[in-house]
């Protein structure tokens, strides 16, 4: 598994962005970025490659929801792979979300084990 | 959609379905399935194709069973497929002329059934349990604590800015989804690091906000206040996480959790009854009937056997009679109606009892209409009549609109008796009467501090330590009584102790050596009790930190001659001292003494005029020829020429030929001159505006009975203006 990839964090909370990285840092990916919602995460997106993107469902300004809706409809965003994070699974986001097109989502709180197996499913499947 | 694009999508799922990996269905896929699915279930509604907008219904089904529990398994799989396959049947079967889709459909669908279930859980029940055991290893580390506390305050702090905000726009769901988010944010950083407590508060709150936001809740005072107790207890779990990591010992955060879960699911349950109606158990103890030892015992109890009535246990157990249960029973309905109520502005509420002022006075206008009065039309006069009946009511309805119970001010109360009492050592009880009596609820506020000041008089210097009391043949615990009731249009409020009372002599001593009176004035018992409101005696021989240094109960009559009150103190040696504290029940409305100084008309409040006199010529003198002095019954007192300090016509020029008001404010007493005094009225208290704020003399005005405007003297602007006049005068 190619642990270089860039992987881009969205979250309106700070701290939630810092756990997350902590996570992905402990399971060996160095190279993120973040992003504090959806408006933000999209004009990273415009600026630089993002191999992953990990994106919170609520957040003001502009949903992780919309943020995947406007990336699966970006030509050139649109196959990224968009891993959501959810507070629980609720059957209605979840179903919502992967009619839109999510790659994966999780359930906070998760382990870094859970979200190393989650990005691999997610490359996986992408490679095949 | 015609048959043939129908077939395609199938086909096309179909396709996508083969390319998977045998036993499991990625999320991708999924979702492009669910896509396809929702095509085919539209389609097959359009032609009327029953069974396979079943079958679409049943995979759909099958399909988010799969994704909510991460993968599925081999039998979801296989039952996917076997749909699929179905699918393909009944569609091509829909191009030829009979159809047979009956019974695979319905032994699919009875499959469908058994492994997604008939309700879908709502959570992802294995999913998360599949996450749960792992732990969060690495994360208790102490700088994403340090973020978490104060990015976590923060949010608290934008909490309660929005929740003001919701109160006001109760209906606004963007009010509520910023209310949301932040809750929701603080549980998710708190599930990473460990923080349970406030993990499952936010979460608990989160709900209720969910629910509001899905208008299966409707916003009204028992959400905002459980959602405020909520943010509070957040702060203070967070606060005590913040004191944990600055190494001070792990202090029990004074947070009942709880108690708080429970609250918020009584509100999210809408039982808006449990906050203001106690429950039956607890009037039981309140009325003395059980023990709180007994209730908690019977509670269990009672938990064990739902279907069966405390009341009726108790009963049973014999540790209640009927009649007591009863009694409890109407006491707690009681309550409930009290508690349906709704909130309402209070600018409205003022709003609203200034325009019934305002009709009353314009009612008076019209009885005074000497066109009416001339009248002999019998009908009118009696539908006048009637009218002004309502008018009265009304006002009476509409005054007491803002009338609420002097309960809580009397709560407050107690807490701090508690607090002090703990303060000085003394052990002191609290006995409350008629904390029903109602008061305006501006008035409220107001009367608060000087009560506060009186009870912790009555604690510091009233209530004797326990040895003292014991022997003085005492019980140990002393009380304060409060007590209020209404008499007139006032409401009194009796703050009673049975302490050792006032020392006449050593009150008496003290004004003498401070010089406030004269040695062998020949005082009453009375008077002499008065002085203690003068500034600069304080009988208390130390300082203590309860009643402080310097702030006597001087301050204490001020704030009370400012809400136009009266203060008087009864005491016996030994037994205890009351101070007797009267003030209006609102401050909408003054007592007034309607005066006229040539065409002007005044209002002096009455609670102000101590007498009315005309002086005899003998009684008057002039100081230095300047100062007019009359003299009261032995007191030498200025004279006030109200027509000259204002610059109007009077009629009189000489004081034993006119009317004299001896007018009380403070500590200093002047006579007032004015031409006639025209009668005693209620009147309605108008505010100047801001223009005339600093004009002295006057606080504000009042349309009398006769539709002319009379402006409200204020003795104590009065009495300095006076004074800089005089001062004036003499340079």
């Amino acid at each position: 598994m190619e642990k270089k990839i860039s992987i881009l964090v969205v979250d309106d909370f700070a701290t939630m962005r810092k756990v997350i990285r902590n996570l992905l840092k402990q399971v060996g990916y160095e190279n993120i970025v973040e992003a504090e919602n959806g408006e933000a995460a999209l004009s990273v997106l415009k600026s630089r490659k993002v191999d992953l993107i990990i994106s919170d469902w609520n957040m003001p300004t502009m949903s992780g929801y919309e943020l995947l809706k406007a990336v699966r409809a970006d030509d050139e965003l649109q196959k990224t792979p968009f891993l959501m994070v959810t507070a629980e699974a609720l059957k209605d986001n979840v179903v919502q979300a992967v009619k839109a097109g999510v790659s994966n989502y999780i359930v906070k709180p998760f382990t870094a084990e859970v979200l190393n197996d989650k990005i691999s499913q997610i490359f996986k499947k992408t490679a095949s | 959609m015609d048959v043939d694009s129908l077939i395609h999508a199938i086909d096309a799922m179909a396709s996508d379905f083969l390319l998977l990996e045998r036993g499991t269905v990625d999320v991708p896929t999924a979702g492009r399935l669910l896509n396809q699915l929702e095509i085919i279930s539209g389609g097959s509604l359009e032609m009327d194709a029953e069974p396979l907008r079943r079958l679409s219904g049943g995979l759909v089904a099958l399909l988010e069973n799969v994704i909510m529990n991460g993968g599925g398994g081999e039998a979801d799989f296989t039952a996917l497929q076997k749909g699929i396959t179905l699918m393909q049947e009944v569609s091509s079967g829909l191009t030829k002329a009979d159809v047979p889709p009956g019974k695979d459909v319905g032994e699919f669908m009875s499959e469908v059934t058994q492994l997604a279930g008939d309700g879908f859980p709502e959570e992802a029940t294995s999913a998360a349990k599949e996450q749960e055991g792992g732990g969060s290893s690495g994360l208790q580390d102490e700088s994403l604590l340090r973020d978490f506390i104060v990015e976590g305050l923060e949010y608290i702090n934008e909490i309660e800015v929005n929740i003001l905000n919701l109160e006001q726009n109760p209906e606004d769901k963007d009010c509520v989804n910023s209310l949301f988010r932040p809750f929701h944010s603080i549980k998710g950083v708190a599930g990473f690091l460990n923080l349970d407590d406030i993990r499952e508060l936010a979460h608990r709150l989160e709900d209720l906000l969910d629910k509001i936001r899905k208008d299966e809740l409707s916003v009204n005072t028992d959400v905002i206040d459980v959602i405020l107790e909520g943010a509070d207890a957040l702060k203070a779990l967070i606060a005590s996480l913040q004191k944990k990591l600055d190494g001070y010992p792990p202090g029990e955060a004074e947070v009942d959790l709880e108690a708080l879960t429970a609250r918020i699911g009584d509100v999210e349950e809408g039982n808006h009854a449990e906050k203001g109606v106690k429950r039956l158990g607890e009037i039981l103890v309140d009325d003395g009937v059980i023990t709180r030892e007994t209730l908690t015992e019977f509670l269990e109890v009672a938990k064990e056997t739902p279907a069966k009535k405390i009341g009726e246990t108790l009963i049973a157990e014999g540790k209640a009679t009927p009649k007591q249960v009863s009694q409890a029973l109407r006491k707690q309905s009681n309550q409930a109606s009290e508690a349906a109520s709704i909130r309402v502005d209070t600018t409205k509420l003022d709003d609203l009892i200034d325009m019934v002022g305002e009709l009353v006075i314009t009612q008076t206008m019209i009885r005074q209409n000497p066109v009416l009065r001339a009248t002999a039309d019998e009908k009118l006069l009696r539908d006048i009549s009637q009218l002004g009946s309502i008018i009265s009511e009304l006002q009476r309805t509409s005054t007491s609109l803002r009338m609420i119970p002097i309960k809580q001010t009397f709560q407050k109360i107690t807490r701090l008796v508690r607090d002090l009492s703990k303060a000085t050592g003394k052990k002191v009880n609290v006995a409350m009467t008629g904390e029903e009596t109602e008061i305006d609820r501006n008035m409220v506020e107001e009367i608060y501090n000087p009560l506060v000041h009186m009870v912790r008089n009555a604690v510091d210097h009233g209530v004797e330590k326990p040895a003292e009391r014991i022997t003085a043949g005492k019980p140990e615990a002393g009380t304060i009584s409060l007590k209020a009731y209404h008499r007139g249009g006032t409401i009194v409020i009796e703050i009673a102790d049975d302490g050792k009372g006032l020392d006449a002599q050593k009150i008496l001593d003290k004004a003498v050596g401070n010089g406030l009176i004269e040695a062998g004035a020949g005082l009453t018992e009375q008077e002499i009790f008065r002085l203690i409101f003068l500034p600069g005696l304080s009988t208390a021989s130390t300082v203590s930190d309860v009643s402080g240094r310097g702030v006597g109960m001087d301050v204490v009559k001020k704030a009370i001659d400012k809400l136009r009150g009266k203060v008087d103190i009864q005491s016996v040696k030994e037994k205890g001292t009351t101070f007797i504290a009267s003030f209006p029940l609102t401050m909408a409305i003054i007592d007034g003494m309607i005066v006229r100084v040539g065409k002007e008309k005044f209002i002096v409040p009455t609670s102000a005029v101590r007498l009315l006199l005309r002086p005899d010529r003998s009684e008057c003198s002039t100081v230095a020829r300047k100062a007019e002095m009359v003299n009261v019954r032995g007191t030498l007192l200025p004279l006030i020429r109200l027509h000259e300090l204002f610059g109007i016509d009077g009629e009189q020029k000489k004081p034993w030929e006119s009317i004299v008001m001896v007018v009380d404010s403070d500590n200093r007493s002047k006579c007032v001159m004015v031409d006639e005094i025209l009668g005693k009225e209620e009147v309605v208290i108008k505010g100047l505006g801001d223009g005339m704020k600093k004009a002295k003399g006057v606080s504000s005005g009042a349309i009398l009975g006769d539709g002319n405007i009379g402006l409200i003297l204020d003795p104590e602007g009065l009495f300095d203006l006076s004074e800089t006049a005089m001062a004036a005068k003499r340079r």
